[in-house]
C-alpha cells in the first residue's frame, strides 16, 4: 500500500490561520490531566471483558463452543488493543468495526449460508418439527364418530382418559392401553368424579401437564385400526386415525391406508418411489443447487438481458440525475449574497423527510392518466400514459426517484462543498478565467473526489431500490403476451423477488444465491469505479 | 445588516445577476419540492378523505385526524414519536462518533489494508438486504437469550443493529473531508504535546463540523424510515417507532386510514426538519470557509 | 472571529462527550453492548409467576386488541393462566409467524386470514384445531374457509367480502342485472354509472370475481367437500372466455375504467358522482361520514349464473410448537368462540361475525351488515393454496390489457390460463 503522505485537499495558504490553530492547541493542552481518563479506559475495558466472560460461559454452558470461543477472542483483541501503546489504527477503527462484524457481516454471512440450502415454504425448519407438524396434520377424525365428553387422571405419574360410554359404564386407558371398564368409579351427575387409584386431574392439573395430556393417543380398542382416542382442551376427546405411521428406526413414514413408503432421500422431504412429497419438509443442504437454478431459471433467461440493461440504466441515470439537480442548487444556494436560501434550503429537504413509500404513492396518483394532476393541470387535460407505457413508466419512475434522491445529493454537495476554499476559484478568477470555467477547473475536480464514493454507493443503492419500482409500478407496465410476470420496468432484484417470493413458495434459498450474485456484479463494478477514482484522486 | 443595505442599493440588473436568478431557480425547486406533499397536507386535514384526491385539494380542512392521532390507546403516536426522537438521535449521534473515530484514522494514519478496508466498508453495505429480516432476528434471539435487555424487543438492541450500518459511505464522507483539514494542524499541535485523542476531539471534530451534522442528519433521517427491522425487532407497541407505527394505519387493505397516517406523517416530518433547522449553521457556514472570511 | 469558532467547538464537544471516556487519551475503550444487566439474570426463565400455571402468547392487530384484552382478562381470572397480547401489524403477521414459529418464539395463537392456510400448513407451523360439535355454531362458509386438506385450521371471527352499495338518491331501486345497473346508472345522470376502484397495472381479480363467476369461470373446481382442487383449473374455459370478452366491452363502454383506482372510486362515490360502488364493508362508514344515504344489495349479474364474491374469513389459529395446547384451544373456543367475544368484536370491525348467533343478532340490527352478510354467505371462499400468489399477479395483469383493449380479449385469457396452469406446476 503506497501512497502518498499528503492527501488530496487544498493547503489553505494563510500562516495566520497556522498561527491562530497552533495557539488553540496550547489552550486545549493546558490543563488537562490523563490519569481520570486511564482510569476511565480501566474501567470500561473490565466492563467489556466481564460482560464476554458472562456471555461466553452462557454459550459454552448451552454447548455453543464456536460463538463462546468467538466472543471470548473478540474480548482478548480488544482488550490486546487498548492495553498496548501502538495499534492506533485499530483504536479508531475498533468501535465501528465491532458492530459493523456483529450485524452486517453476519447478514452477509447467513445469507451466504441460505445460499446453499433449501430454505423458504415448505422447508422452514428442522426434521424433527417437520415430523411433528406431518403426524398432527395428518389426525383424521373418523368420520361421524362422536364428542367423548373426557376426564382425564393420573395414576403412578401415567396419565389417564376416563369415559362414559353409551351404556353407562366408565372406560379408562392410557398409551398403548386401550380402553377397558374402569373399577371403582363415581359418577356424579353424568361426569366422573373418582376412580379407585387414580386422581381425578383438575383443570388447573391439566393446564401443568398439557404437553402429556395432548400427546397422549389412547386406543379405542384393542384393534388399533378403530383409531386413537386423543384431546386438546382436556374436557373433550374424538376419535382419529393417523393417516401416516412414523417409523423412527427406518427412518420412514407409510401411509396406514394405502401402504406407500415415504423415505428421506436426503432432499429435505420425505418422499415416495413415485416421487410425491409430503409437506412440510425441512431445511437441508442443496450445494450449488440454488446458484446453478438461478442462471438456468427459464422465467428469469427470457427477459435477463433487458431488466439488466434496464437495470444498470436505471442506476446510473438516477445517480446522475440526482446528483447533477443536487450539486447545481447546492451551487446556486452556496451564495452569501442570497439572504434568504435557508428558507430554500430547508423546502428542499422537505421530499427527504417523508416516508418514501408514501410519496411513492402521491405520484402515482399525480400520474393517473385520466385523473392525475400532471395531465390534468400541467398538460391541460391529455391523457399521458404515464405509469402504463413502457417508455414513459420508465420516465416517470426517473423522475420519481429524483424528487426522492435529490435532497440527498443537495445535503452532501453543500457539506463537501464548505471544505473547499472560495479564494481558490476567486484566484482563477482573478487570473481571468470565466466564473464557470473556475468552477469547472477548480471546485468540480475537488468535489467530485470527496464526492465519488458517494456517487458509485448511491450507484449501488439504485442498482437495488427495490421499494421504488415495487411502490410507484410494481415492475409494470407488463406485456401479458410475454408469458412471464416480468414488466418493463422491473429491475434485477424485483425480478429476483417476483421469482422467488410470488410463485408458489417462498423460496429464500434462491433469493440468497440471487443475492450473491448481484453483489458480485454490483460489486465489480464499485471495485472498478473506485480504481478510476483513485486515479482522479492522484491527479490532484 | 451592512449586506442588506448594499442589497437594495443595487442595480436590479446587477441584483437579478448576482441573486436575483438564484430566487427563480428557488421558487422553481420548491414548487418541486413541495407539490406532492400538498396531496399529504391535504388528506391530513380531510379525515373521511383518500390519500390522492382528483379534483379539491383541501376541500375539507378539520383537524381531527390529528386530534385522533392522539386518541388511540392500541396506537399510542406519543410514545412513538418520543421513541423515535431517542432512538434516532442516539443512533445518528453513534454514527456519526464511529464514523469520524474510523474517518480519522483513513485520513491520519498509514496502515496495511487502509484502501482495501475503506472500500470493503463501502462494499459491504451493498450487499443486498433481502434475507436481512430474518438474519437480524435470529442473531437478536441469540443476544438475547444471554442479554435480554439487548435483545428482540428491546430499543437499545434496535439502536446497536444501527450502529453496525455507522461505518460505511458516510465514513468516506468524512474521510474525504478530513483530507482537507491539513496536517500542520495536528502536527503543530502534537509539537506542543496534545495526544493523538486531544487533537482528534479537540481539534480535527470541530473543524469538520459541517460534515459531521450532514452524516448527523443522513443517518436521523435513515433511521427515521428504516422500518424492516424495526418491525422485527419492537413488538410492544409502547416501544415501537414511528415508521412501524404508522405503517399500520394503512398496511390492512380492508381498513387504510389515510387521513390519520397522513397526519402522522405531517407531525413526523417535524423532527428531520427541526434536526435541519439546529445543524443548518454548521452544515452551511464551517468554520474552513468561515474563518477564511 | 471566536464566535464564529465557538458553535463548532460546542458542537464537537457535544458529539465527543458521551465518547470521550473511551477514545481518549491513548484511547480505549470499545462499543461492546453497555448497560448489560447484572449476570445474575439468566434467560426469559427468571419470570417465576408463582400461581399461574403458564402463559399463553396471542399476536393480535391493534383493532382486535381492546375485545381480547377483556377476554383474556376473564380467561386468567377464569384458568389462573395469563394471556399475553402482543400486539403485531396485521399484514406482517402471517410472515412473522412463519419464520419465528420454529424458533420457538413465535406466539401460541395468532389471529389471521384463512387464505394465509396455504402458506402456513406446508410451513408445518399451523396445528388443526377440532371444533367438535362447535363447528355447527359457526357459518359454514366460515369453517369452510378455515378448512385445509381435511382438517380445520381457526376459530373464524368474521366474514367479510364485497356487495354492491347504492346511493339511494341516486337510485331507489335495487338492480336486478348487470345491464339493468348501467341503465339505471345513467338514467341517474351522475358522472359515472357505476364504480369499482381498479388498479392501472394489475386491475383487481378479487373486485372482478363475481361477475367472472356469473358467466361460471371459477378459478379452481371444488371437491366434494366443496374445498377447491387445484389440479382442476377452471379459469380458462369458455365461461372464462365470455367473460373476457365482457371485459372487453365494459372497458370499452368505459364501464370499468382502470384509471379510476381504489381511491377515485371511494370519492367519487361519496361526493354523489354515481349511484351504484362494487365494495366492501370497510369503505361505508366514509360514505355515511359524507352524507350519502347508503344501500347494501346484491351483486347484479352480467352472467347466467349468480354474481359469487369472494369471501375472507379472519380467525384465530394455533401454533404448532405451542406448549400451551389445553390452554389455548379452552381460549379458542370457549372465549374467542363465544357469542360475547365475537359480537364485540364485529362491533369493533363492523364486519359480519362468523358465530351464527352473533351473526344473525348482528344482521337483525343492521341494515348495512345483513345486506353484506346475505351476500356473504352465498360468497364461495377465497383461496388458499400457496400458489395464489402467481395466480393474482398473472391474472390481474392480464385483465388490465383486456379492459384496457391490448390485444384479443379470448388470447389474452387463454395466453393467461395457460401462465397460470404453467405457474402452477
Amino acid at each position: 500500500m503506497t501512497e502518498p503522505t499528503t492527501t488530496s485537499g487544498p493547503r489553505p495558504p494563510a500562516a495566520s490561520r497556522k498561527d491562530r490553530r497552533r495557539h488553540q492547541a496550547n489552550r486545549i493542552v493546558d490543563g488537562t490531566t490523563g490519569w481520570k481518563l486511564m482510569l476511565l479506559k480501566i474501567i470500561v475495558l473490565s466492563i467489556l471483558c466481564a460482560t464476554a466472560v458472562y456471555a461466553a460461559l452462557v454459550l459454552f454452558i448451552n454447548d455453543r463452543w464456536l460463538i463462546g470461543s468467538l466472543v471470548v477472542v473478540g474480548a482478548a483483541a480488544l482488550t490486546w488493543i487498548y492495553l498496548q501503546r501502538g495499534a492506533l489504527p485499530a483504536k479508531y477503527l475498533a468501535p465501528g468495526l465491532v458492530f459493523l462484524l456483529i450485524f452486517q457481516i453476519f447478514v452477509v454471512l447467513y445469507s451466504g449460508y441460505v445460499a446453499f440450502t433449501n430454505y423458504g415454504t415448505g422447508h422452514n425448519s428442522t426434521k424433527d418439527h417437520a415430523v411433528q407438524a406431518i403426524m398432527l396434520q395428518t389426525q383424521d377424525r373418523v368420520p361421524d364418530s362422536p364428542t367423548y365428553p373426557l376426564t382425564v387422571t393420573e395414576s403412578d405419574g401415567e396419565i389417564y382418559f376416563a369415559l362414559i360410554n353409551d351404556n353407562g359404564e366408565v372406560l379408562i386407558g392410557a398409551e398403548e392401553q386401550p380402553l377397558e371398564p374402569a373399577e371403582g368409579a363415581v359418577v356424579d351427575n353424568g361426569t366422573i368424579t373418582a376412580i379407585e387409584g387414580h386422581h381425578v386431574l383438575s383443570f388447573a392439573d391439566l393446564l401443568n401437564r398439557q404437553q402429556e395430556i395432548t400427546n397422549l393417543a389412547v386406543p379405542l380398542e384393542e384393534d388399533l385400526n378403530a383409531g386413537y382416542l386423543r384431546t386438546q382442551d382436556g374436557q373433550r376427546a374424538y376419535l382419529y386415525t393417523s393417516r401416516y405411521v412414523y417409523d423412527e428406526n427406518a427412518d420412514t413414514l407409510t401411509n396406514s391406508a394405502t401402504g406407500t413408503v415415504y423415505r428421506d432421500t436426503g432432499e429435505g422431504a420425505f418422499i415416495a418411489e413415485d416421487g410425491e412429497k409430503l409437506m412440510p419438509g425441512w431445511r437441508v443442504n442443496v450445494g450449488f443447487d440454488n446458484f446453478l437454478r438461478a442462471v438456468t431459471e427459464d422465467s428469469i433467461r427470457g427477459p435477463l438481458i433487458y431488466v439488466t440493461l434496464w437495470t444498470f440504466a436505471f442506476a446510473l441515470l438516477s445517480v446522475a440525475t440526482t446528483f447533477i439537480l443536487g450539486l447545481f442548487l447546492a451551487i446556486v444556494f452556496n451564495d452569501r449574497r442570497m439572504v434568504s436560501r435557508k428558507y430554500y434550503r430547508l423546502v428542499m429537504i422537505l421530499p427527504y423527510a417523508f416516508p418514501g413509500f408514501l410519496s411513492a404513492l402521491v405520484w402515482a396518483g399525480m400520474m393517473n392518466q385520466e385523473f392525475g394532476f400532471i395531465n390534468n393541470v400541467l398538460f391541460g387535460g391529455a391523457a399521458i400514459p404515464w405509469l402504463t407505457d413502457p417508455w414513459l413508466a420508465k420516465l416517470s419512475i426517473l423522475i420519481v426517484n429524483l424528487w426522492l434522491g435529490f435532497p440527498y445529493m443537495f445535503l452532501v454537495c453543500t457539506g463537501a462543498l464548505q471544505s473547499i476554499p472560495d479564494e481558490l476559484t476567486e484566484a482563477a478568477q482573478m487570473d481571468g478565467a470565466k466564473p464557470f470555467q473556475a468552477f469547472r477547473m477548480i471546485k468540480l475536480p475537488l468535489l467530485l473526489t470527496a464526492i465519488a464514493p458517494l456517487l458509485i454507493s448511491s450507484f449501488a443503492f439504485n442498482f437495488n431500490n427495490f421499494n421504488l419500482i415495487y411502490m410507484l409500478t410494481g415492475g409494470g407496465p407488463r406485456d401479458v403476451s410475454a408469458g412471464v410476470n416480468v414488466g418493463s420496468t422491473d429491475i434485477l432484484i424485483s425480478m429476483v423477488y417476483k421469482v422467488a417470493f410470488v410463485g408458489a413458495r417462498a423460496d429464500y434459498g434462491l433469493a440468497s444465491a440471487f443475492s450473491i450474485l448481484i453483489f458480485i456484479i454490483v460489486g465489480t463494478i464499485s471495485v472498478m469505479a473506485f480504481r478510476k477514482t483513485k486515479a482522479l484522486e492522484e491527479l490532484n | 445588516m451592512a449586506e442588506t443595505l448594499t442589497h437594495h442599493r443595487r442595480p436590479f440588473r446587477r441584483w437579478f445577476r448576482e441573486t436575483g436568478w438564484r430566487h427563480l431557480v428557488g421558487a422553481a425547486v420548491v414548487l418541486f419540492s413541495v407539490f406532492p406533499l400538498i396531496y399529504v397536507l391535504s388528506a391530513s386535514l380531510n379525515p373521511a378523505g383518500t390519500l390522492i384526491t382528483a379534483n379539491r385539494l383541501f376541500a375539507t380542512v378539520s383537524l381531527d385526524s390529528y386530534i385522533d392521532l392522539f386518541n388511540r390507546p392500541q396506537q399510542p403516536y406519543a410514545a412513538w414519536f418520543l421513541n423515535t426522537l431517542v432512538i434516532g438521535l442516539s443512533a445518528s449521534a453513534g454514527s456519526v462518533l464511529l464514523g469520524a473515530l474510523a474517518a480519522y484514522a483513513f485520513s491520519r494514519m498509514r496502515f496495511t489494508g487502509r484502501r482495501v478496508g475503506l472500500i470493503t466498508l463501502v462494499l459491504v453495505q451493498m450487499f443486498p438486504q433481502l434475507l436481512a429480516m430474518v438474519a437480524i432476528f435470529l442473531l437478536m434471539l441469540g443476544i438475547g437469550e444471554i442479554f435480554p435487555a439487548i435483545g428482540l424487543n428491546s430499543q437499545a438492541g434496535l439502536v446497536m443493529v444501527y450502529l453496525g450500518g455507522a461505518l460505511g459511505v458516510n465514513t468516506y464522507l468524512m474521510y474525504g473531508f478530513f483530507n482537507t483539514v491539513p496536517q500542520s494542524i495536528d502536527e503543530a499541535a502534537r509539537i506542543d504535546g496534545a495526544g493523538h485523542a486531544r487533537i482528534f476531539f479537540t481539534i480535527i471534530l470541530p473543524l469538520v463540523s459541517p460534515i459531521l451534522a450532514v452524516v448527523a442528519l443522513l443517518s436521523l433521517v435513515g433511521t427515521l424510515s428504516e422500518f424492516v427491522i424495526a418491525s422485527v425487532l419492537l413488538r410492544d407497541p409502547q416501544k415501537q417507532t414511528l415508521a412501524v407505527g404508522l405503517y399500520q394505519f394503512i398496511s390492512q387493505e380492508t381498513s387504510q386510514n389515510w387521513s390519520v397516517f397522513a397526519a402522522g406523517a405531517v407531525l413526523a416530518a417535524i423532527i428531520p426538519v427541526a434536526l435541519f433547522l439546529l445543524l443548518q449553521r454548521y452544515i452551511v457556514s464551517g468554520l474552513v470557509a468561515g474563518s477564511v472570511k | 472571529m471566536r464566535a464564529t469558532f465557538s458553535a463548532p467547538i460546542r458542537l464537537g464537544a457535544l458529539l465527543g462527550a458521551g465518547a470521550f471516556a473511551l477514545t481518549a487519551c491513548g484511547g480505549s475503550g470499545s462499543a461492546e453492548p453497555s448497560g448489560s444487566p447484572a449476570p445474575e439474570q439468566n434467560g426469559e426463565s427468571s419470570s417465576a409467576a408463582p400461581e399461574a400455571a403458564g402463559e399463553l402468547t396471542v399476536w393480535v392487530d391493534a383493532d382486535r386488541a381492546d375485545v381480547l384484552a377483556d377476554a383474556a382478562e376473564d380467561f386468567e381470572a377464569d384458568t389462573g393462566i395469563a394471556v399475553n397480547l402482543v400486539q403485531q401489524d396485521f399484514g406482517e403477521i402471517r410472515d412473522q409467524f412463519v419464520s419465528q414459529v420454529p424458533t420457538g418464539e413465535g406466539p401460541d395463537i395468532a389471529v389471521g386470514a384463512h387464505d394465509w392456510l396455504g402458506v402456513l400448513v406446508t410451513n408445518g407451523v399451523v396445528a388443526p384445531i377440532e371444533l367438535g360439535d362447535a363447528a355447527n355454531d359457526f357459518e359454514q362458509v366460515t369453517v369452510d374457509a378455515w378448512s385445509y386438506d381435511g382438517q380445520t385450521y381457526g376459530v373464524p371471527y368474521s366474514i367479510e367480502n364485497i356487495a354492491l352499495l347504492r346511493n339511494t338518491e341516486l337510485a331507489p331501486e335495487a338492480p336486478e342485472t348487470f345491464d339493468e345497473m348501467i341503465e339505471m346508472g345513467e338514467a341517474s345522470g351522475a358522472t359515472y354509472p357505476f364504480l369499482v376502484g381498479l388498479d392501472p397495472q394489475a386491475a383487481d381479480p378479487y373486485h372482478l370475481y363475481p361477475f367472472q363467476m356469473s358467466f361460471g369461470a371459477p378459478v379452481f373446481g371444488t371437491n366434494e367437500d366443496a374445498s377447491y382442487n387445484p389440479e382442476d383449473l377452471q379459469i380458462g374455459n369458455e365461461g372464462g372466455q365470455e367473460f373476457a370478452q365482457w371485459l372487453a366491452e365494459q372497458g370499452e363502454a368505459g364501464v370499468l375504467n382502470t384509471n379510476i383506482d381504489g381511491d377515485l372510486a371511494l370519492e367519487n362515490f361519496n361526493s354523489g358522482d354515481s349511484p351504484f360502488y362494487l365494495t366492501g364493508p370497510w369503505n361505508v362508514p366514509a360514505a355515511q361520514e359524507s352524507g350519502i344515504d347508503v344501500a347494501v344489495d346484491p351483486i347484479p349479474a352480467p352472467g347466467d349464473s349468480p354474481a359469487q364474491p369472494f369471501v375472507g374469513v379472519q380467525g384465530f389459529f394455533l401454533s404448532a410448537q405451542s406448549e400451551n395446547v389445553v390452554a389455548a384451544t379452552n381460549f379458542l373456543i370457549n372465549y374467542i368462540g363465544s357469542p360475547e367475544v365475537q359480537t364485540a368484536l364485529y362491533e369493533v370491525g363492523g364486519r359480519a361475525p362468523a358465530l351464527t348467533e352473533s351473526f344473525d343478532a348482528a344482521l337483525a340490527e343492521d341494515e348495512i351488515v345483513a345486506g353484506f352478510g346475505a351476500v356473504g354467505t352465498d360468497a364461495v371462499p377465497m383461496p388458499s393454496i400457496p400458489e395464489m400468489g402467481a395466480v393474482w399477479d398473472y391474472w390481474g395483469a392480464t385483465q388490465t390489457a383486456i379492459i384496457n383493449g391490448e390485444g384479443d380479449p379470448v388470447e389474452l385469457w387463454d395466453r393467461m390460463a395457460e401462465d397460470i396452469a404453467g405457474a402452477l406446476d
